[in-house]
């Protein structure tokens, strides 16, 4: 005989009533003994008694840390095939600007207690340099006595698309961090936070609030930036009661050591 | 179980907009949101199955970091004409799994973690099946009703079919039809599972 349906085989699985010649070609057929032995094992499966599952979500930042991390690797990638064509000049076009932003809107926003390893990752640095020397928007509004010390494009966490520019210059008393963007960066109904994460991928300071299509300067200091806070990141923020980051990053980039 | 099982609770939803083979076919075809969206699903049961495995949020939340580095790195060795993709983030979470406790197992350096393993796994028969439970758990929620009531019914209160039939006022031809394809259907997880964990 053929071999039994899918519904036989479930049958002879749950010990209901299947005809004898089922039975029968079960017994001898190493393939429907096997299946009928997979069926009963997912019985059993299901059956276990306290399998009923709490669902508990991972901390907010592991996305950060899963972005972070691909993206150093299609960065190693990337130097390793020398292709510059991930390094250009963003389209002028008003085009879906933060619609390509990957965002996690849908998780309840609670502490970024951790932050990637992935994020520490020295390789940061490669392609950055190669950037800055490409795009440099609105150069002309810098007073000339300001002294830049570093500066860094930055870009989408997903597309790396580069949307926008951070200078750190040595200021009067101390230093500033400027923060332009290429277009108005979409807040939704919420604002725009920027900080700067420690290169250890564990801490982050906040350095201030960036209205969407302006540039904003904030006073850092440069006990900061040496303890490694050189990551530059701006974030979606609702207006909730969690000072803490939201995990949603719009734009990133490292300052270069 | 421990009552800490109780904190964070959170509802895994799939939302029906997006079927999971399409995903599988946008995930392959290289599209990152379609990964984004994968982990809006399925991170929370990705780590509820490390960390009832593993025992420490820590390692769980590494395990869930790895698995969907690997789900994108991977993402050619996704077959979305085997359905939806959760059971293949099952099977490599069995892999990331098993590479953790060797690795804890050889180097014996975070014996914290071990303390709290011994903990919350008693028994190593346990162990290595929290990912297909956890999993079968997953795929009856997402079945909706009346299957997975009927399937409920049948394996976790173990009534008859007949019992089912008059308890739902529901024809013995439908409970058995519900039955038998909704256990095909977790079975076919199942394998699902296996073939990707044992790669």
């Amino acid at each position: 005989m053929s071999h039994p349906t899918d519904d036989e085989l479930a049958d002879l699985a749950l010990d209901e009533t299947v005809d004898p010649g089922v039975r029968a070609h079960v017994a001898g057929c190493a393939t429907c003994s096997e299946s009928v032995e997979q069926l009963r094992r997912a019985a059993r499966l299901t059956a276990t008694p306290g399998a009923y599952a709490a669902w508990q979500a991972p901390d907010d930042a592991v996305w950060a840390r899963v972005t972070a991390q691909i993206d150093d690797e299609d960065r190693r990638e990337g130097s390793r095939e020398g292709t510059g064509g991930a390094e250009q000049v963003p389209s002028t076009q008003p085009t879906s600007g933060p619609g390509r932003v990957t965002r996690l809107d849908r998780f309840t926003r609670r502490r970024a207690v951790a932050w990637a390893a992935g994020l520490v990752a020295a390789s940061l640095v490669v392609g950055l340099l190669a950037g800055r020397t490409i795009w440099s928007p609105d150069t002309g509004g810098q007073p000339a006595q300001v002294a830049q010390v570093a500066q860094v494009p930055l870009s989408t966490l997903d597309t790396k698309q580069r949307e926008g520019e951070a200078t750190l210059v040595r200021a009067a008393n101390g230093l500033d961090l400027r923060v332009v963007t290429a277009r108005p960066l979409d807040a939704g109904n919420g604002y725009l936070e920027v900080w700067l994460i420690n290169a250890d991928g564990k801490r982050m300071v906040s350095v201030g609030v960036l209205q969407p299509g302006e540039s904003g300067t904030f006073p850092v200091t440069q006990a900061l930036i040496d303890q490694g806070y050189v990551i530059v990141d701006i974030s979606k923020e609702q207006f909730d009661d969690k000072p803490a980051h939201s995990g949603d990053s719009l734009l990133r980039g490292q300052l270069p050591a | 179980m421990s009552g800490s099982w109780l904190g964070g609770l959170v509802h895994v939803h799939d939302d029906p907009d997006v079927e999971p083979a399409e995903l599988a076919a946008r995930l392959s075809g290289g599209d990152r949101e379609a990964l984004a969206e994968m982990y809006r699903r399925w991170s929370p049961l990705v780590h509820t199955i490390a960390l009832r495995s593993l025992g420490t949020r820590e390692d769980a939340e590494d395990v869930v970091q790895q698995v969907f580095v690997a789900a994108w790195r991977g993402r050619a060795t996704l077959r979305p004409d085997r359905g939806s993709p959760v059971a293949w983030l099952v099977g490599i979470t069995k892999h990331r799994i098993a590479d953790v406790r060797t690795h804890r197992y050889r180097s014996h350096r975070n014996l914290q973690a071990l303390a709290s393993e011994a903990v919350t796994e008693p028994s190593a028969a346990d162990e290595s099946e929290w990912a297909e439970r956890l999993l079968l758990v997953h795929e009856l929620e997402r079945m909706g009703d009346p299957r997975a009531t009927v399937l409920r019914m049948a394996f976790l209160e173990d009534r008859t079919q007949d019992e089912i039939a008059r308890a739902l006022d529901m024809p013995l031809g439908t409970v058995k039809s519900h039955v038998r394809r909704g256990l095909t259907e977790l079975r076919d997880r199942l394998k699902e599972v296996e073939r990707v964990a044992s790669n």
